[in-house]
């Protein structure tokens, strides 16, 4: 049986999580902390990516980034193909787990004692280095609930990557792509077994962060 | 902490040197198909392959995302459609090359029944029946065999009474495992897909519907169109027309 949508989903939800741990993180943080109007706004358009069924989406990410496109175009000048290639199934995949990172992290960022950071403050802290000293190791729990949901939906993503990656076998075709193509063909032993692997990898892996994220914190 | 940011850099970094490809060795034909080509493509792209030595590659799914996809960029050689109108539209704003396009084969409704129901029906009138709860057709609004299967039961005057036994698969796929899974008893599905055994069918005369016209064309970015014309060809030669009659499409000749 072919593997390689096992390994090519492995490596898209990897880049894509942290892809989205690098871009969320921040907003996460803005979000929690700055105080001004339109935050509500901001908060709410974050989101607004969950309530789109995602082949439809996917059919407006398609429609940016597509050879015609604005951004396509722009990247196409610089030489940079992106739709229908894997970067293109990573960017799905971010779509999809940034909002769940959001979410999670400014529920955790919100939680931390803000007398604890103008503590750090008092104490000569520079702005950067209450973050990494004080706000994120007290929000870690929330921040990492965040990155396995993301790194979940970011494995599992189908609607998004079918428009905008395509579903092209050895590309761009990763595991929940595959899974769908072979219960179409009423292949349904190579459907199971594809099914079975992506929960294993996944339990494997959530267990294995699981672990280490007690033994070090 | 830190470790776990540099670690995403990292693979950052490495995600996008490293791009995962299968050897690109021997040239590959990606074929973008509809779902009801699932197994007739199946079995004839080994063959071309056999053939010319070269790789095909299918992707199959709806017809309209898969136009969507192409008018957008996507890196596919050939389209294979089942309704000509989508065509059209990609000939239009020039995404296919037009001297290529062509009519390949139409395609054919049958009533398909659950081997889980017991009896088989043999005739659309037969629907009416008390006893067929539910009914699955292809969704009429998108998709062509849905479209086909809703004028096949207005010819035959049962569109109001089966109306509300109806239920929609978003394509001819999901409208087969409806029955596959025993969940609707009866449907009307796609000749071409109908040999699967949980089903039991029986052909219905297209004289019922509007002709189910399936057409191919060359994609214009296609770097090798010489393939994908050969790849018609084949599918019009002798050997790709015993199987294309195999999966039950009308071949041009015989419509």
């Amino acid at each position: 049986m072919d593997l390689f949508p096992v390994w090519l989903s492995l490596r898209v939800s990897l880049v894509a999580t942290a892809l989205t741990v690098v871009v969320g993180i921040p907003v996460a943080w803005f979000l929690a902390r700055r105080r001004h109007v339109g935050k509500e706004v901001v908060a709410a358009l974050v989101v607004s990516p969950l309530v789109l069924p995602p082949t439809v989406l996917g059919y407006y990410l398609l429609v940016l980034i597509g050879t015609p496109g604005p951004i396509g175009r722009l990247l196409g000048s610089l030489g940079i193909e992106l739709a229908f290639t894997w970067r293109a199934a990573v960017l799905a995949a971010c779509v999809g787990s940034l909002p769940l990172l959001i979410r999670a992290a400014q529920a955790g960022f919100e939680s931390v004692d803000e007398r604890l950071e103008q503590a750090a403050r008092t104490l000569g802290r520079s702005e950067p280095s209450v973050f990494w000293s004080v706000s994120l190791p007290l929000a870690w729990r929330a921040v990492v609930a965040g990155m396995v949901l993301a790194f979940c939906r970011a494995f599992g993503d189908f609607g998004i990557t079918l428009m905008v990656a395509g579903n092209i076998p050895g590309r761009t075709q990763t595991l929940p792509l595959a899974i769908y193509d072979h219960v179409q063909a009423n292949a349904m032993r190579e459907a199971n077994v594809l099914a079975l692997l992506a929960v294993g990898a996944v339990i494997i892996l959530l267990v294995g962060v699981g672990r280490l994220a007690r033994v070090r914190y | 902490m830190r470790h776990l940011w540099l670690g995403a850099t990292l693979a950052i970094i490495l995600g996008g040197a490293v791009m995962p490809s299968r050897a690109a060795d021997t040239p590959t034909l990606t074929i973008f198909a509809a779902a009801d080509l699932a197994f007739a493509l199946r079995d004839l792209a080994p063959r071309f392959e056999k053939a010319h030595g070269i790789k095909v590659s299918l992707v199959l799914g709806s017809t309209g995302n898969l136009a969507r996809q192409i008018e957008h960029g996507a890196p596919a050689d050939l389209f294979f459609a089942a309704n000509e109108s989508f065509v059209d539209d990609l000939v239009r704003i020039g995404a296919v090359i037009p001297e290529t396009r062509g009519l390949y084969a139409q395609g054919r409704l049958a009533l398909a029944t659950a081997r889980s129901f017991g009896a088989k029906l043999t005739d659309l009138r037969q629907l009416a029946d008390t006893r067929v709860r539910r009914i699955a057709i292809a969704n009429p609004q998108h998709a062509p065999y849905g479209k086909a299967a809703e004028q096949a039961l207005r010819k035959v005057g049962l569109w109001e009474t089966v109306q509300p036994k109806l239920v929609y698969g978003e394509n001819i796929r999901h409208t087969l495992q409806f029955l596959q899974t025993g969940a609707t008893e009866v449907g009307i599905v796609a000749l071409s897909v109908a040999n699967v055994p949980e089903i039991d069918w029986v052909a219905i005369d297209p004289a019922l519907h509007a002709p189910l016209n399936q057409v191919v064309a060359v994609v214009r970015n296609s770097g090798r169109p010489e393939l994908g014309l050969a790849f018609i060809q084949f599918v019009g030669g002798p050997e790709g027309r015993r199987i294309m009659k195999s999966y039950g499409f009308l071949l041009p000749g015989e419509f």
